[in-house]
């Protein structure tokens, strides 16, 4: 074996951990005999050591070997054969892996609303129909559901989920929570960029209740009166649509100015 | 809920190798945190199907590759590689260029190797493991392993060297 030869074998050795390897005998051998060799690979030694430590330094967060011990499975045997098992939970992501969630959610919302006008030309499957009146906050249905966010710390959030088109309901007074689909989404007149505005304030609207899978929705939905216009003056007429509410609303205040 | 000390004590003396593992495969932290837990959930239970116990370390970190791979849906194909073929110069990098650097910037330059090299030269480094074991959690034959990481391992001191050299140009 020559240098060439023994610096290409040492160039892959450690130290003590590969001591025990036999490939490296030979190269060792040659590099007790030849001190220049021998320097090259000191330095290598210590080139890998100074790596080693600065991957070492990478520290998992504080808490993780408590959750994966807090969420560990714990097999329940049933007779023989049956075991049971608990899936950890996910840890959490950021904004652009919620995105696909949200888009999930938005999907589902348009499945639903695009059978719901199909059930209420054919079957009428849904348990539906009676016009209600529900006073509540506006809420950004992603957010919502996937992690429970609403009231005026999440406005900002909420307005701008709205605008960009995720879901939008309403939570009445009484905590239930329904989608709301406008009476003019079919004309390409979504709710969202009217009621942006007011997400996570309060609104009374009007439309005919249905649910789907124990999903609750308001259908043809308009709006009664803004909550958060305390002084307007007059109830908006039955047949009002949410643009023509919104035109009216933005009409008296320009009066007032 | 009841703790099983042998878990705990497991949990305990590996997560953070294989955190760091699984970090330095995905550059994400919840990935990491998640090939982790899925690690020793899947060790809950499967664990008892390991007869020597002295493997626990080379099981783990195969399953944690493994599921990595399964993560990100890739399909590989391995090919011995003599390890004669690496290099004619064998380039080096001094150990003061490696410590001005953060664990983050080391990251980084990682990053930019191939995640077939990566793997592997993570292993090398940062785990005790003998190349015969770096072989058996990678399920590679030993002469590729040797191979990747001498070719790893080059393209690394080439990318510390010109790191090195753009922080001298700006400064």
């Amino acid at each position: 074996m020559n240098t060439s030869e023994a610096k290409e074998r040492l160039f892959l050795y450690r130290g003590p951990i590969d001591d025990a390897d036999p490939q490296f005998e030979e190269a060792l051998a040659h590099a007790r005999r030849d001190p220049e060799l021998a320097e090259w690979m000191r330095q290598q030694n210590r080139s890998y050591g100074t790596i080693r430590s600065k991957l070492r330094e990478i520290e998992p967060p504080r808490d993780l070997a408590e959750k994966i011990i807090r969420e560990r499975p714990i097999p329940l045997r049933r007779g023989w054969t049956q075991i049971i098992r608990k899936r950890p939970i996910p840890f959490p992501r950021g904004w652009t892996q919620i995105l696909p969630l949200a888009a999930a959610i938005v999907i589902l919302a348009g499945i639903t609303a695009v059978w719901l006008n199909l059930s209420q030309r054919g079957r009428h499957s849904l348990v539906q129909g009676q016009e209600i009146v529900v006073k509540g906050e506006v809420l950004d249905m992603a957010c919502y559901i996937a992690y429970n966010m609403s009231g005026p710390e999440h406005a900002a959030c909420a307005r701008d989920c709205i605008r960009r088109g995720l879901p939008v309901g309403i939570k009445s007074e009484d905590g239930k929570v329904y989608l709301l689909v406008g009476a003019n989404w079919r004309r390409g007149e979504p709710l969202n960029s009217q009621l942006a505005e007011y997400a996570a304030k309060t609104l009374t609207v009007k439309g005919k209740v249905g649910t789907r899978d124990g999903f609750a929705m308001l259908t043809d939905a308009t709006v009664v009166s803004f909550g958060v216009e305390t002084a307007f003056p007059e109830p908006v007429a039955e047949d009002h649509n949410i643009a023509s509410v919104a035109s009216f609303v933005a009409g008296k205040r320009a009066a007032k100015r | 809920m009841s703790v099983d000390p042998e878990f705990e004590n497991l949990v305990k003396l590996y997560y953070r190798d294989l955190y760091r593992f699984g970090f330095s495969l995905t550059r994400s932290e919840a990935d990491a945190c998640d090939l982790t837990q899925q690690t020793f959930y899947i060790w809950a239970n499967k664990g008892h199907q390991l007869k020597n116990l002295g493997k626990v370390k080379g099981w783990l970190f195969t399953t944690l590759h493994r599921e990595f791979l399964q993560m990100s849906r890739r399909q590989e194909r391995f090919t011995d590689e003599p390890i004669s073929e690496v290099a004619d110069n064998l380039p080096h990098v001094s150990a003061d260029v490696v410590n001005r650097m953060d664990a983050q910037t080391m990251l980084e330059v990682l990053g930019q190797i191939d995640e077939d090299y990566r793997a592997p030269l993570v292993l090398y480094y940062s785990e005790d493991l003998s190349y015969k074991d770096i072989s058996d959690v990678l399920k590679i034959p030993l002469g590729t392993v040797q191979s990747r990481i001498a070719r790893a391992k080059i393209h690394l001191f080439q990318l510390l060297t010109q790191d090195n050299h753009r922080c001298h140009q700006s400064t």
